[in-house]
């Protein structure tokens, strides 16, 4: 029984210590391909500059390891430039064997394959990869798509915008990761925005309004102050939001129509708009909202006060009647 | 500051190094000497040593930001006159009204154009 234990714990002995070697080799083998590679990205990084700056670049022709560093260089470089810059990384990408290898890996079966080839793609900043990165945000996977919304940003793929905003509304890809995309896309991405502004759905159309506060310019007045006639009180709020984003004068008198809205949220968002067009002439209704509407909204009114008519504000904080949402504005006022 | 070969010094700092690498390239094709900082602690040191004709800062940088780099240079007389151009994320341009008011004199936004870095840089040292 002895002979037997002895023999075992000898057994265990031997397999920790080859465990340990094992895990030993391969931290050693890791650290030497990590010298390897950044000894590549060294001596690669003087061509993957020329290739973001220069039209006519001799390629050497280079090993397959090589490649694969310079395009992993050439990627982190098109996150950080635009312009002509990234138009050269985009026509490097063009036609190559890495760009056909990320394509066809969207169709991998395996989702964390398919999220980086989507992550890639935008890297290689070329255009090609839009269609089917577009195909990849109804992939069954959450990274797959929040990648791919991802990559279309950086692509600027208009085509893109109107799936990006299903996206959105439908929260399949996290919301930050969706309206940083239709930002990067930028006002490329305005027609199709002022088309979903009136789509049957209320969800768009909100998503599309909100979208074109901070894409859009005074061309997209007119079609806001249409939206805070919006039988959907998400549309009106966020219309009235994006009036006081563009800070178009020309959206005063529906704003000012809104503080009489029967959605609290709405009086919200078109007393924060007045308040940053600067309209004078509802100062006296604001004030009114400041003393009598909820919480939220009487609030958001003292502070338009302040921002338009500093003197009016402390004027009726010092009434018997001001109430807490004046008095707070005008303490704050005086800070 | 202009180098031995009469290239007007540009200090660049920014804690990516892949920024720093594409800046450095761009300024020296532009015919600028660069020298590079990786925080902004290291900025401050280098604008006071080297007396650049130019500093280009990173607005979010570990320890130091490209901010309170802008004030420190605006405070020292030796530094005061180095003219300020701020990189700043998308996310960070609200804040562009707080780097003017630190004293920076102009600012351009991440991701970056090259040619317009540098096209930013002759303007900015035209001006002075």
């Amino acid at each position: 029984m002895l002979e037997a234990l002895g023999i075992a714990a000898l057994v265990l002995a031997a397999i920790s210590a080859a465990f340990l070697f094992a895990l030993v080799g391969r931290r050693m083998s890791l650290a030497r391909e990590e010298r390897r590679r950044a000894e590549m990205e060294r001596r690669l990084k003087p061509l993957a500059l020329a290739l973001t700056e220069d039209d006519q670049i001799d390629l050497p022709v280079l090993p397959a390891a090589e490649l694969a560093v310079l395009a992993d260089v050439l990627g982190r470089y098109s996150r950080r430039v635009t312009g002509d810059a990234r138009e050269r990384i985009a026509g490097y990408f063009a036609g190559t064997e890495a760009l056909a290898r990320e394509l066809h890996a969207l169709d991998d079966r395996r989702a964390w394959r398919r999220a980086t080839a989507a992550y890639r793609l935008g890297d290689m900043a070329c255009r090609d990869a839009g269609p089917p990165l577009v195909a990849r945000l109804s992939d069954r996977d959450a990274d797959v798509r929040a990648s791919s919304a991802r990559s279309l940003g950086q692509l600027r793929f208009e085509d893109a915008a109107s799936p990006l905003v299903l996206v959105l509304v439908e929260e399949t890809v996290p919301r930050a990761i969706a309206f940083r995309a239709l930002l990067d896309i930028g006002g490329a991405a305005l027609p199709e925005l002022r088309r979903l502004a009136g789509d049957e759905s209320a969800d768009l159309r909100a998503a599309a309004v909100e979208l074109i506060g901070w894409l859009g310019d005074a061309a997209d007045a007119e079609l806001l102050v249409a939206a805070m006639e919006d039988s959907s009180a998400e549309v009106r709020a966020r219309a009235a939001a994006s009036l006081g984003r563009l800070a178009e004068t020309e959206g005063a008198a529906a704003l000012t129509r809104a503080l009489g809205d029967r959605i609290y949220f709405v009086r919200l968002h078109a007393a924060r708009a007045l308040g940053q067009v600067g309209e004078r002439d509802a100062v006296e209704q604001l004030l009114r909202q400041a003393r009598e509407d909820r919480f939220e909204a009487a609030r958001a009114a003292a502070e338009a006060v302040a921002l338009i008519d500093p003197d009016a504000l402390l004027a009726a904080a010092g009434l018997p009647d001001a109430g807490p949402h004046l008095h707070e504005a005008a303490d704050l006022l005086r800070v | 500051m202009v180098t031995p070969d009469a290239a007007p010094l540009v200090l660049v700092a920014d804690d990516d190094p892949d920024i720093l690498d594409l800046v450095r390239y761009r300024l020296e094709r532009s015919g600028y000497a660069v020298a590079t900082a990786d925080s902004g602690t290291e900025a401050v040191r280098l604008a006071g040593e080297l007396s650049p004709a130019l500093a280009v800062l990173d607005v979010m940088m570990p320890g130091l930001t490209g901010f309170d780099v802008t004030r420190r240079l605006r405070e020292d007389p030796h530094t005061a006159g180095i003219p300020v151009i701020l990189l700043t994320a998308r996310a960070q341009e609200a804040d562009v009204q707080e780097g003017f008011a630190a004293g920076a004199d102009d600012y351009l936004r991440k991701p970056f154009s090259p040619r317009e870095l540098s096209a930013r840089v002759q303007a900015v040292l035209g001006r002075r």
